[in-house]
Parts: C-alpha cells; sequence; structure tokens
C-alpha cells in the first residue's frame, strides 16, 4: 500500500471512533506528524531488532539506503524468500503388530531407540532453526515461526513424533504471514496440536473438553467470552480429526454430527463451520490484534490502538503480513515508548548478543542455553506459551545471561559458573552437595545423551565431567554436560574487538566504552552504567601498564580485556532490552 | 574470608559456645564429614521467638484433582461419576468411614495423625473460572479481577507486614516460574533453580564492576530498565547468601532424588540459614489430567508425599523449621464425573492442605456434596481467602482486610 493510501485508510480508522474516545486522538496528530519522520538508523535498527533478531552494523546501513517502504516490502517479502527445508524422518512408535513376537526386554529396548532419534531429530532441527534466526535472509518468517509456536503452543514433552513437532513448524513457517484463517484451520488438523491437546480422546459420546477448550480461551476469542457450555458444545464439534502414527487422520465415524449450539448459533457443527463462527466474533481480531501487537511493540497496547488494529485486521481477512505491513509503517511504532523499550526473551538476547558480536556458536548450544533462560523452543512451558516481558527476568536468570554471553566471548567456563562456594568451615572442598540439577533457567533435569548432536560425537576434548553428591539429578552429566562439551569442543569465538575498535577510530577509554556499547546494544548507555564501564576499563588498563589512548596496541591482553568489558556491557540492564 | 551468613539469633561465637555444651544439654549434635562444622539441632535453645516465621506455598500446578486426594470412598455418587478412576475403601487411607487420604499420601497420613496437618475440605470461590491461567490470577491476587487488580497476595502481605524490610531474601521462589502471588513493585522475590549456579561469573574486578551496575535506591520500578537496575542489584544482595546457606547445609534427612525433593531440600536449607526469608515458594507441575489419569496422579501423589513428608521431618527437628506453615494448594480440582478417556476435565473446589509444627492438625471445611452439583462440579464449602485470612492474620499478625480487602471467616488450623 502507498504511503498516501495508509494515511488514508489510519484516518478512515480514527474517524469511525467518532471522536468518544479521547485517546485516540492524540494518537492520529502523531501518527500524522510523524509518518513524515526520518528513516534513520535508529528506526531502522529497532526494525530490524523486533521483525527479525538484532540488527549488524551493516544491516541497518544498507536498511537505512534503501528506504523505509521499500525495506518494509523485501522484509515481508523476504531478502531470498526460498529456502532448504528441514528435511525430517519418522520414528514413530511401534503398532501392535511389529510388536507381536516379542519380549518384553525386546520391546523396551525398540521403544527407547524410538525415542532416542526423535530426541535427537529435534535437537538437530532446533539447532536448524535456531541458525536460521541467526542467518536467514527472511528473518521476519523466522520472528513471525517463533510468534506462532508460543501461540499455537505444542511441546515435544506430549508429543511423542518429532516429526509431527517439526511439521507443525514448518506449517507456522510456510503459513505464518498469510491469513489467520488459513492457519486456524490447519491447526484443528494438525498432528502434534491435536495430540497435545488430546483431542485423540474427544469422540462423539465421549468429549473431552481440553482442544474446544484452548481453541476459544487462547486461540481466538479469549476468557470471558464464552460459556462453558459453549466449550462442551464445541468439544463435539471438534471431534473427528485424531492422529495415527505422527500424522493427522479423519475418522468419520468419531465424529459427533448432531446439532450444536454455540454462541447462540444452532447446527451441525463440524471443525471448519466452528471455526468459520470464531472468526466471525468481534473478539476474535481483537485477541489476535493485541496478542501481535504484544509481541511486536513489547508493551500492553491502549484500547484504542487493539480497537484500531483490529478493525484493521478484519477488513483485511485476517491477513497478517498486511497487518505488519501497517505496523511497520507505523509512526507509533518507532515512538520512545517502544523502541528499546522491550525486554528482549532468551532466544532474542541469544541470537541478538551472537549475531551483534559476530561470534558464531554452535546453534544448539543457543537453543540450550534459552531453555536454561527459561525459553526452551519445542517445549514451551504450557498452552498458553511464554509469558514474556518483566516475567523472563529473575534474580537468576538475570545474571545466567550475563554468564551465557560470557561463555559466547569465551570469558567465562561453565566451571566459573558452577564453582563449589568455599566455606571457612570446610577448606577441602569436595563437592560438599552444592551442585544441583541445572543452571538456572527453566531447562529440565533430563540428561538424555541422545539429545547430544551425532557431528560431535564422544571423542577427544569430551573429558568425563566430575559427578559430585549432588541434590538431585547429576549436574554435568545432563544439559550442561552437553554443553560444556559444545564449548570445550571447538568453540573459538573468531572475533578481534581489538581491530573493530581501532577501525572504528576509538582509542580511549571513554571512546571505546562507547564503541563497543553501541554495537552490542539495542539502546543507549546510562550516564550510570558509562561511568562504571569507563572506570572498569581505566583500572584494568593501568594494571596492563599502558596509557588511555594506548589500549588497542598492547596485544592480547588487550583483547582479553576487551572481551571482558563486552561481557559486562552484555550482563548490563541495557542489554536485556530490544 | 568469611562467608558464614548472619545466623538468626545466634551469634557465630555463641553458636560455637553452644556447640561445645552440647552433649551435656541434650542437644543434637551431627558432624559434618570435614568435622569442622557441627550442625545444632537446639530447639530447647532457641526460643520459638527468635526464628522468624516462615510461609511455605506449594503450589500443584494443572488442577490437582481433589476428588483423588481426599477421596469419599463411602459415596456411590463418586464411584457412579468415576467408572475407572474411583478408589475403594482398601485402596485410600481413611480419614473417617466416607473419605481417606490417596493411599500415596502415607506421609501425609502420619502428619495428620500427629496433628500437625490441616485438611481443609471444599476450598474455591464463587463464580469459579475453568480456565489454568485465569483461575491461578485468582488464587495469587485474592482477587476474582486477577491480574487487573495489582500485585500478587503476598506482594500485599509483603507490602503490609514488612514495609521496612527491602531484603531481595525476604521473598523467595525456588524454581524457573516465578508465580504472579509474589509479584510485587516493592518487595519483588528472588528466585533461583540451582542454587550452586546462582551467581555471574567472572574475574574478581569484573565480579565487583557488575556488582555497581544495578540500582538499590527508588522502591518502584516505573520503567523496564528500573525493573532491570533493580534486579541487577537484587541478584547482587541475593545470591551469595542463598548460595552459602545451601551449601552449608547438613542434614540426615534424605530427600527425594527429584527437582521437588532437591527444592524442597532447599527450602530447609534457607530457613537454616538464617536469611530472613519469610514466604518462599515452590511448584509441582503435571496435574493437568484430562486423559489416562490414574497412573500420572498416582505419581505426582507419591512424589508429593515422599518429599513433603521429608521437609517436614527435616524442619520438625531445629527450632527455625518449626516456624515453616506450608500451604499446599492448586488452581482448581477436576469434574465430578471422568471424562471418555480414562482422564478428567476442569472443575472447581478441591481441598488444601496446611502443615507445619505450629498448625493444628484435622478436618478443615466440609467435604463437597456430590449430587448437590453446579454444571457437573460441586459447590465450594470454604472461600479460599479464608485459608489465606488465618495465615495473614494468626501467623504473621497482620490485619487480612489490608491485605485482601475484605474480611473472611478465619479457620481453626493456627491459634
Amino acid at each position: 500500500m502507498p504511503f498516501h493510501a495508509l494515511t488514508v485508510a489510519l484516518a478512515l480508522g480514527l474517524a469511525s471512533f467518532g471522536g468518544s474516545n479521547e485517546s485516540a486522538r492524540p494518537s492520529a496528530t502523531s501518527t500524522l506528524a510523524a509518518a513524515r519522520v526520518e528513516w534513520n538508523a535508529r528506526n531502522a535498527e529497532h526494525l530490524l531488532n523486533r521483525a527479525g533478531f538484532g540488527a549488524r552494523p551493516a544491516e541497518i546501513e544498507a536498511a537505512v539506503s534503501e528506504g523505509q517502504q521499500a525495506f518494509v516490502d523485501q522484509l515481508l517479502a523476504g531478502f531470498v524468500a526460498e529456502y532448504e527445508p528441514f528435511s525430517v524422518e519418522r520414528f514413530e512408535r511401534p503398532d501392535r503388530d511389529e510388536l507381536a513376537g516379542m519380549d518384553d526386554a525386546e520391546r523396551r529396548e525398540l521403544v527407547n531407540e524410538v525415542q532416542r532419534h526423535n530426541r535427537r531429530q529435534l535437537a538437530q532441527f532446533a539447532g536448524w532453526w535456531v541458525d536460521r534466526m541467526l542467518e536467514s535472509r527472511h528473518p521476519l518468517r523466522e520472528r513471525m515461526t517463533l510468534f506462532w509456536h508460543g501461540y499455537f503452543t505444542s511441546s515435544a514433552r506430549d508429543v511423542r513424533s518429532s516429526a509431527a513437532m517439526i511439521e507443525q513448524n514448518e506449517l507456522f513457517r510456510t503459513k505464518g504471514l498469510g491469513r489467520f484463517g488459513e492457519l486456524l484451520s490447519a491447526i484443528v488438523r494438525d498432528p502434534a496440536m491435536l495430540e497435545y491437546l488430546d483431542n485423540n480422546q474427544n469422540r462423539k459420546g465421549n468429549p473431552n473438553e481440553n482442544f474446544a477448550r484452548e481453541v476459544m480461551e487462547l486461540f481466538t476469542l479469549g476468557e470471558g467470552n464464552y460459556t462453558e457450555q459453549d466449550i462442551k458444545e464445541a468439544a463435539r464439534a471438534l471431534t473427528g480429526w485424531v492422529t495415527r502414527r505422527g500424522e493427522a487422520a479423519y475418522v468419520k465415524g468419531r465424529h459427533d454430527s448432531g446439532k450444536k449450539t454455540i454462541l447462540g448459533v444452532t447446527k451441525n457443527f463440524d471443525p471448519d463451520s466452528f471455526l468459520a463462527l470464531l472468526l466471525e466474533q468481534p473478539a476474535c481480531p481483537q485477541w489476535l490484534a493485541k496478542k501481535l501487537l504484544v509481541h511486536f511493540e513489547g508493551r500492553e497496547p491502549s484500547t484504542a490502538r487493539v480497537e484500531d488494529y483490529s478493525r484493521f485486521l478484519k477488513s483485511k481477512d485476517y491477513d497478517v503480513s498486511a497487518f505488519l505491513r501497517r505496523l511497520f509503517l507505523d509512526p507509533e511504532f518507532y515512538s520512545a515508548e517502544v523502541v528499546g523499550a522491550r525486554i528482549a526473551g532468551p532466544i532474542d538476547y541469544l541470537v541478538g548478543s551472537a549475531r551483534r558480536l559476530s561470534v558464531e556458536p554452535p546453534p544448539t548450544l543457543l537453543w540450550l542455553a534459552a531453555g536454561q533462560l527459561g525459553q526452551r523452543l519445542l517445549e514451551p512451558p504450557s498452552v498458553k506459551g511464554w509469558d514474556g516481558g518483566q516475567a523472563w527476568i529473575t534474580t537468576s536468570t538475570l545474571m545466567q545471561r550475563g554468564n551465557m554471553a560470557g561463555m559466547l566471548l569465551g570469558v567465562v567456563k561453565l566451571e566459573d559458573v558452577l564453582r563449589p562456594e568455599v566455606l571457612d568451615e570446610e577448606p577441602e572442598s569436595d563437592g560438599g552437595g552444592a551442585l544441583g540439577p541445572e543452571m538456572g533457567g527453566a531447562g529440565d533435569e533430563d540428561g538424555d545423551d541422545a539429545m547430544r548432536p551425532e557431528s560431535k560425537p564422544n571423542a577427544k576434548g569430551d573429558k568425563p565431567t566430575k559427578k559430585k553428591n549432588a541434590p538431585g539429578k547429576a549436574g554435568l552429566n545432563g544439559e550442561l554436560g552437553q554443553m560444556s562439551r559444545m564449548l570445550s569442543d571447538g568453540y573459538v569465538p573468531a572475533i578481534n574487538l581489538c581491530v573493530r575498535m581501532q577501525r572504528a577510530g576509538a582509542q580511549s577509554d571513554a571512546a571505546i566504552v562507547e564503541r563497543l556499547a553501541d554495537e552490542l546494544l539495542a539502546v543507549g548507555l546510562t550516564p550510570e552504567s558509562r561511568a562504571g564501564l569507563v572506570e572498569f576499563l581505566a583500572a584494568e588498563r593501568e594494571t596492563l601498564g599502558v596509557a588511555d589512548g594506548g589500549l588497542l596496541a598492547a596485544g592480547r591482553g588487550a583483547e582479553t580485556l576487551l572481551r571482558r568489558l563486552a561481557h559486562l556491557i552484555l550482563s548490563l540492564p541495557e542489554a536485556q532490552l530490544s | 574470608m568469611n562467608l558464614r551468613p548472619p545466623i538468626a539469633g545466634l551469634s557465630l561465637d555463641r553458636r560455637a559456645f553452644v556447640t561445645g555444651l552440647g552433649a551435656l544439654g541434650g542437644l543434637a549434635l551431627v558432624s559434618s564429614r570435614a568435622g569442622g562444622a557441627v550442625k545444632l539441632f537446639a530447639s530447647e535453645l532457641a526460643p520459638s521467638g527468635d526464628a522468624p516465621r516462615v510461609l511455605l506455598l506449594v503450589q500443584l500446578t494443572g488442577g490437582n484433582d481433589g476428588l483423588s486426594t481426599v477421596v469419599p470412598f463411602g459415596d456411590d455418587a463418586y464411584h457412579a461419576a468415576r467408572s475407572t478412576l474411583a478408589f475403594a475403601k482398601s485402596d485410600v487411607l481413611p480419614l473417617d468411614d466416607y473419605k481417606g487420604l490417596h493411599g500415596e499420601l502415607k506421609g501425609l497420613r502420619k502428619l495428620f495423625d500427629a496433628g500437625r496437618l490441616a485438611i481443609v475440605e471444599g476450598v474455591g470461590y464463587p463464580n469459579p473460572i475453568r480456565s489454568h491461567f485465569k483461575s491461578y490470577e485468582v488464587w495469587h491476587t485474592a482477587d476474582p479481577r486477577g491480574r487487573a487488580s495489582g500485585e500478587g497476595w503476598i506482594g500485599k502481605l509483603s507490602a503490609a507486614a514488612w514495609r521496612d524490610v527491602s531484603d531481595p531474601n525476604l521473598v523467595v521462589h525456588v524454581g524457573a516460574n516465578v508465580p504472579y502471588s509474589l509479584e510485587s513493585a516493592t518487595h519483588p522475590p528472588a528466585a533461583f533453580v540451582n542454587p550452586a549456579s546462582y551467581r555471574w561469573a567472572g574475574e574478581k574486578e569484573d565480579v565487583e564492576a557488575f556488582g555497581k551496575m544495578g540500582e538499590t535506591e527508588g522502591a518502584k520500578a516505573e520503567s523496564n530498565l528500573d525493573f532491570l537496575r533493580r534486579k541487577v542489584a537484587d541478584s547482587q544482595a541475593s545470591s551469595q547468601k542463598i548460595r552459602t546457606a545451601v551449601a552449608r547445609y547438613r542434614t540426615t534427612t534424605e530427600y527425594p532424588d527429584d527437582p521437588f525433593g532437591g527444592a524442597l531440600r532447599d527450602v530447609a536449607a534457607l530457613v537454616d540459614g538464617g536469611l530472613g526469608t519469610r514466604v518462599v515458594s515452590v511448584e509441582l507441575s503435571g496435574f493437568d489430567t484430562h486423559t489416562n489419569q490414574k497412573a500420572r496422579h498416582d505419581a505426582l501423589m507419591r512424589q508429593l508425599d515422599r518429599g513433603l513428608s521429608a521437609l517436614a521431618a527435616d524442619l520438625e527437628k531445629s527450632a527455625a523449621g518449626k516456624q515453616v506453615v506450608g500451604l499446599v494448594f492448586s488452581e482448581f480440582g477436576r469434574r465430578v464425573k471422568e471424562n471418555g478417556s480414562r482422564g478428567t476435565d476442569h472443575g472447581v473446589a478441591a481441598p488444601c492442605f496446611v502443615f507445619g509444627s505450629a498448625v493444628k492438625g484435622g478436618l478443615y471445611g466440609k467435604h463437597p456434596s456430590l449430587v448437590d452439583l453446579d454444571a457437573g462440579d460441586v459447590k465450594h464449602t470454604t472461600d479460599f481467602r479464608s485459608v489465606y485470612a488465618t495465615l495473614i492474620e494468626r501467623w504473621f499478625g497482620v490485619d487480612a482486610a489490608k491485605v485482601l480487602g475484605a474480611s473472611y471467616p478465619r479457620l481453626g488450623f493456627l491459634a
């Protein structure tokens, strides 16, 4: 849509408020006035942070020179639209025929083997996905895949088939920028979803309400926009679709074809006509518009803003691309209340930090690390997905973020994080029960080595980790062990911060702090943080015996010091915003 | 460097002195392997006023099936509604001729017999919500509006009871998902999963520099940046004390080797460490049993029982531990009639447990009728805010109406 058309659409949308809502007025003014605000590095970086996963300096420059309209178009279409899908293998549970004639041990072994294959494939796929976040030429598609993954959640903890989980993710990737109705229709026959929300147990005469409830509560309308009776009836409408060995099947005999009364309408609802009814409800575009606004703006939108975008979404037949295009051209999206004010989720923090640092960690490592920080891709915590915002940050996860950044920079080792306490009453600490099951975030304690990628076998550098007498399950033998192996097994942060600072012309302590922070952060430094960093850098530079301005020529010690500085910068409160 | 945390009511020197007297004074002493440290379980020496009163919240996430927890085996309506899930009298631990505890709750049954477990039946609230998330918001805020009403109920309690305390370890969640009940602008909780890694790692100078990056001034976090600055400060103030308390902790009690058991052991360590923690929270999840409920629910009951029994036995040994009261709750119970897949769908009222040395054990509230139903659900007989009000007033001496916004009848499980 050309610019003038957008303005007209906005004006029409606002006019239909009839001036009844005062809060709409200032936004109308600011919309028109700010629409002419220049397309600069700040705004381009903001768009890249939100539509993708963090911006490198060269990408910001390219976006600015492209111009806003053209760049938004490119973002929506993808700089390279095609991609090679992950090649999925099916490892399904053996059926009765296959198990017949086996003894218990053989059966167990077969089932375990299937499970191992599934876990391994899932870890490989998670790495593949994180790699796309790091490098894809269509970052918005990966962003939307992540959005839908937290919206239409299913978890590999409940879905046995890794192929089903991967195919659901591919559904988000291929349909996530299209019409919501199509996605919704695909989701009620998505194998992973059917299993996750118990539709396999929902059948004529024996309804199971789980799927119906979540479809209405979390996928379309929101709590308060339906009755308990509506759920009971909707459960009947959703009967019929089941999973068979990881694939969807419609079993006519299971479908309850009788009359149902849902939201005041009585007819022989089936899954599709039920969804059509939901899409007609005024609450539906409001629900989706709000979810999208919260995700992309990182704040609670005003009622007027939700109304405005909801009406637009409805008028475009739930076209997600049209919605995003409007948002990315909306001056309010670039206001001070939005830019740099969102708390980055673990994936945003880790992928963004890796991109801004230009380090290349194994993608599976970032997947595991994000899990430790509370965002395990493919295993969302509940059907509601991740809460996001301030809920990402606890006293623990905040420090663990810094630890992960230190590992990416090579200045922190896992052993530093898990160092046993030195107690004055216990000079010879031999563990003392200080090691627990996991490191910090919401990761699980499952120590299945099958999740280790095959590309990193039990080869050199795979030191047996010390097992301490731990309360709970063993520490380094599980996920932390995998992370430790990945870090020690050939990962080197291939960066030279000294050269980067030199090229940027940053020589003095103050200039280095400023430049490095500018490259690594999505927001500016607060005066307090700037002063603290300069003080730190000056003191440590002096221990190297170098004068202010001469650090970059001081060799290895200088590079290590700059990495420690980068570690501090990525641990700042400011670094959690993007 | 001396990493000892302050011990409530006992200076280090006094502690060492007391240890020397121990054998004569009838104290239970347990030596650590290193031999230098001696752990003291000297309840007689520490008047109960010395250690602060603590509330432990145990959340059973997913909607625990109340009828499979306190089982009405003597009710025909129960057997009629639960063709595959019903327990016979011989399966359960009878409390009377009508009902009994789930067969796996053997440790809790012992606590009940010892008078240290209160079972509050039929706990719920008017106009029940069957969404996990919204119902939790009601429980967490003690308000039907949920989050829209403001902070969590522990946040409101903290503001009323400990207004001048700014210690981040005042309220602690052990686990990954901090419940909204702890939400507070003035007393935000500390949280950790594994105390061993609860730190920011780096060179000594780097750690010092990081320590300066937080903001300690200013009570309210207006922006996300303010919020983050405060978290940095809190994490610095919280982490070493917690790590040390857990690393120091020695106990003869064996906790179950699972994450729930590990978290409960950490709870005991915090209480023992004298950190001044007043509210601590843990979670056991997996209760959303829509399909094939029995095996899963049985396992959860076993896990709950083993963990809580260990904790109760451990806390029993110390003066500080006797100052802990635990509340076990879930966002709702399940429907009376089982569904078509040997599971149960979301319901409403269910029992709560309250345990601890200070608790006056027994049965409270009233088992809800299984025939006088509301759209297939039991009607609640006790408002959960009565349970909260009792804890707020009798345990912390705070006017419950100030925290809950209204007055609710107190129950007798605390004197």
